[in-house]
């Protein structure tokens, strides 16, 4: 084990030390996935606001309003419809949230008592980032529709002047001065505890506490890739392994056209331990590839991985996978340029049949049948079961037993080929 | 140490190796004299156990066949492509080497000083083996055969493409090594190299071995007589014998005792313009016994 460590240890450091080599494992991905990333992004309509759906209970006048409101976000995408549809359409990843207004309130504002204006907001549970920020959407337009009439010194201020211009008023009767003046006294005296800093019971009722709002999970059946970046980043992965593999492969060849594979051969090692160190490499140097493309995808582009474990297991599956296939592509030629062109032909034609260039929902049907011979497809599709297609352990054992079959077949092919032309 | 009997390979209709017997005793240096294609570097990669034998044996220390890693752990292999990685320093070389060997530690680190410094590349050791010259390779090639302390050492021309600094150190190196009672095989077609280290030497042509003893024994054998070449100053007495032949002034005669029979020439009364004497070496051997020349 210790020479194997040794032999993976000094790949490792060779392929640190190759900048060129670096570029195309670790920055190309990234670059592929930054640019079709915001390729994707910059269609999604040009906006990236919130798109849900609204339902109106009672006046028919407030609920317009309201709706109204919201509508003037510009953060919000709101669209009309019934409780039902709109339920169907959150659960089906549609849209992000439904907005449920009910105001059956009698008084001229609705919101002076127990019978104020109430909000039911259904969305995934997991969406916990949008659910913050479309509580404070709610607010902002639930406060913004009052918020002028309704300021304590703005509207003591119209009292005073209502007040001083009833007893000069010609129009009204001594009697009605007197009521006016009696409601508008006691309005005075309502809002006078709002200044007396009165908190708690007080406010309980009050205009200016928040609406009530209650958030109910809705269990979200299919929800789809979040963001364009939950696409392009499993896809970038597979250039990040293709890199490796390729770069590899190379570095096999060159072991043995540069005669360091013979010298290997001649220390107390068998030819198994040689090849186990290579691919020890190129399986960390994958891995780590991936770890720092999902992390970046992760931290950075916000992109969220719905099973840990299965991202590990999809990740693992396909490093091996990609392990067998550099083993495979380094017994095609015996110089470094037929390993290198026949290396880079065959992984692109993986890489375009299997989806790593343009997802294979925008290919047409016949290309799926294509698809399925490539591993790019496996890993992309393992990759995305653990991220955004909500995978169970049942539905991932599919694409992950195809890539470890896929590499354990490789591995066979090159240690086999291997053995065969060396002696 | 090292029973080779023989030894035969093929590569297609290609025989490399013939036939080829030898032994080797411990602490000596073995030499594989031949031009390129002779057949030298097959047969060391068969005593290294890189390539398995069609016929024939080796054996080594007493322990068997080269193909068994308990063996190969005895072998230090300096092949004749430098099997070297450029992008590492050549410290990270020997101690990637070293540890193949199952060498590790403070003994491992001790092992990379002093091979290092025996090729003297303790001052470049933190530089990268890119940055190296021909020889600096060549040196560096010659430890990381070394790192491990093997008691038998197989050199294939390990002077190609060297300067004469570079030669020079590595033969001081290899007669060190005897010193310490290492056993070296040693392949060549530089018949200098072969002249100066080796204990015994075989000369090889076409896959076979055509003749194998010391050095003074192949000249008595192989290397025929001197050659003694002169221009004469003045006419020879009427008196005097002639060794060999006189045209016009050029004397030319072969002796076995060439500087005993030109003082006789001398005392007779015969005066040089010009002397050569030529003492048969290990190309007239090979000459001899191909009908051409080493460097052909």
């Amino acid at each position: 084990m210790r020479s194997i460590l040794a032999l993976a240890g000094k790949d490792l450091k060779l392929l640190y030390r190759d900048r060129f080599g670096l570029f195309w494992v670790a920055a190309f991905p990234l670059l592929m996935a930054l640019f079709f990333g915001s390729i994707f992004s910059s269609n999604d309509g040009g906006s990236r606001a919130l798109k849900v759906a609204y339902i109106g209970t009672g006046d028919s006048a407030r609920v317009a309003s309201f709706r109204d409101q919201l509508a003037s976000s510009s953060a919000l995408l709101v669209q009309t419809m019934p409780l039902d549809s709109a339920q169907g359409l959150v659960a089906a990843g549609k849209l992000v949230a439904y907005i449920h207004y009910t105001d059956t309130s009698t008084g001229a504002f609705g919101m002076f008592g127990a019978d104020r204006p109430s909000l039911e907001v259904g969305m995934d549970p997991a969406r916990k980032a949008e659910a913050g920020y479309l509580k404070g959407l709610i607010s902002q337009a639930y406060f913004s529709r009052m918020q002028d009439a309704m300021k304590p010194e703005t509207f003591r201020l119209v009292l005073d002047q209502q007040l001083s211009s009833i007893d000069s008023s010609a129009d009204l009767s001594g009697e009605q001065k007197g009521y006016l003046k009696g409601f508008l006294g006691q309005l005075d005296g309502y809002l006078s505890t709002f200044d007396a800093g009165d908190s708690g019971r007080a406010r309980a009722g009050s205009p200016f506490s928040e609406p009530d709002m209650e958030f109910k999970d809705v269990a979200v059946a299919r929800p789809g890739p979040r963001s364009s970046w939950e696409i392009t980043f499993p896809q970038s992965l597979q250039w990040a392994l293709i890199g490796v593999a390729a770069a590899f492969a190379v570095s096999l060849v060159m072991e043995r056209t540069r005669g360091t594979f013979m010298r290997l051969r001649l220390a107390p090692i068998n030819r198994l331990q040689i090849l186990a160190g290579k691919g020890l490499a190129c399986f960390v140097a994958s891995v780590s590839s991936a770890v720092l493309l999902l992390s970046i995808g992760v931290f950075i582009f916000g992109v969220r991985i719905s099973s840990p474990l299965g991202i590990v297991a999809a990740v693992l599956s396909a490093a091996f996978c990609f392990v067998g296939i550099m083993m495979f592509i380094s017994v095609l030629g015996k110089t470094e340029q037929a390993v290198g062109g026949a290396g880079w032909a065959m992984l692109l034609v993986m890489s375009m049949t299997g989806g790593g260039m343009i997802p294979l929902m925008a290919m047409p049907s016949w290309f799926a049948g294509l698809s399925n011979f490539s591993p790019v497809k496996w890993s992309v599709l393992a990759m995305e079961g653990a991220i955004w297609r909500g995978f169970g352990w049942g539905q991932m054992a599919m694409p992950l037993g195809i890539l470890l079959g896929l590499g354990a077949v490789g591995l066979a092919i090159g240690t086999i080929v291997l053995s065969r032309t060396d002696g | 140490m090292i029973r080779v009997s023989d030894l035969q390979k093929r590569f297609g209709q290609i025989v490399a190796v013939n036939g080829v017997t030898f032994e080797v005793a411990k602490g000596e240096i073995f030499g594989l004299l031949g031009p390129n294609g002779a057949g030298k570097s097959t047969t060391i990669n068969m005593l290294v156990g890189a390539l398995k034998p069609d016929g024939g044996e080796v054996s080594i220390g007493g322990n068997g066949t080269p193909m068994r890693a308990s063996v190969r752990r005895q072998i230090g292999s300096a092949p004749q492509a430098l099997a070297l990685y450029d992008e590492l320093t050549g410290d990270e070389n020997a101690t990637f080497y070293g540890k193949l060997y199952g060498l590790g530690g403070r003994h491992l680190r001790e092992r990379v000083e002093g091979v290092l410094g025996l090729v003297g590349l303790l001052d470049r050791r933190k530089s990268r083996v890119s940055s190296y010259s021909g020889g600096m390779k060549r040196r560096l090639n010659l430890a990381c055969a070394m790192v491990h302390d093997p008691p038998l050492l197989m050199l294939d021309e390990p002077t190609v493409g060297v300067d004469p600094q570079s030669r020079n150190l590595i033969f001081d190196r290899i007669e060190q090594l005897k010193m310490e009672g290492r056993t070296v095989v040693y392949t060549t077609h530089y018949m200098e190299e072969a002249e100066r280290l080796c204990d015994r030497i075989a000369i090889m042509d076409k896959g076979q071995i055509l003749a194998q003893d010391t050095l003074e024994g192949l000249l008595a054998q192989y290397g025929g007589r001197a050659v003694v070449t002169a221009n004469l100053e003045t006419s020879p007495p009427p008196t005097l014998v002639m060794p060999g032949q006189l045209e016009g002034d050029l004397l030319r005669f072969e002796s076995d005792r060439p500087v005993q029979e030109v003082a006789r020439l001398t005392t007779e009364g015969l005066r040089f313009r010009t002397l050569r004497i030529d003492r048969p070496d290990l190309e007239g051997v090979f000459l001899n016994l191909t009908g051409r020349s080493l460097r052909d």
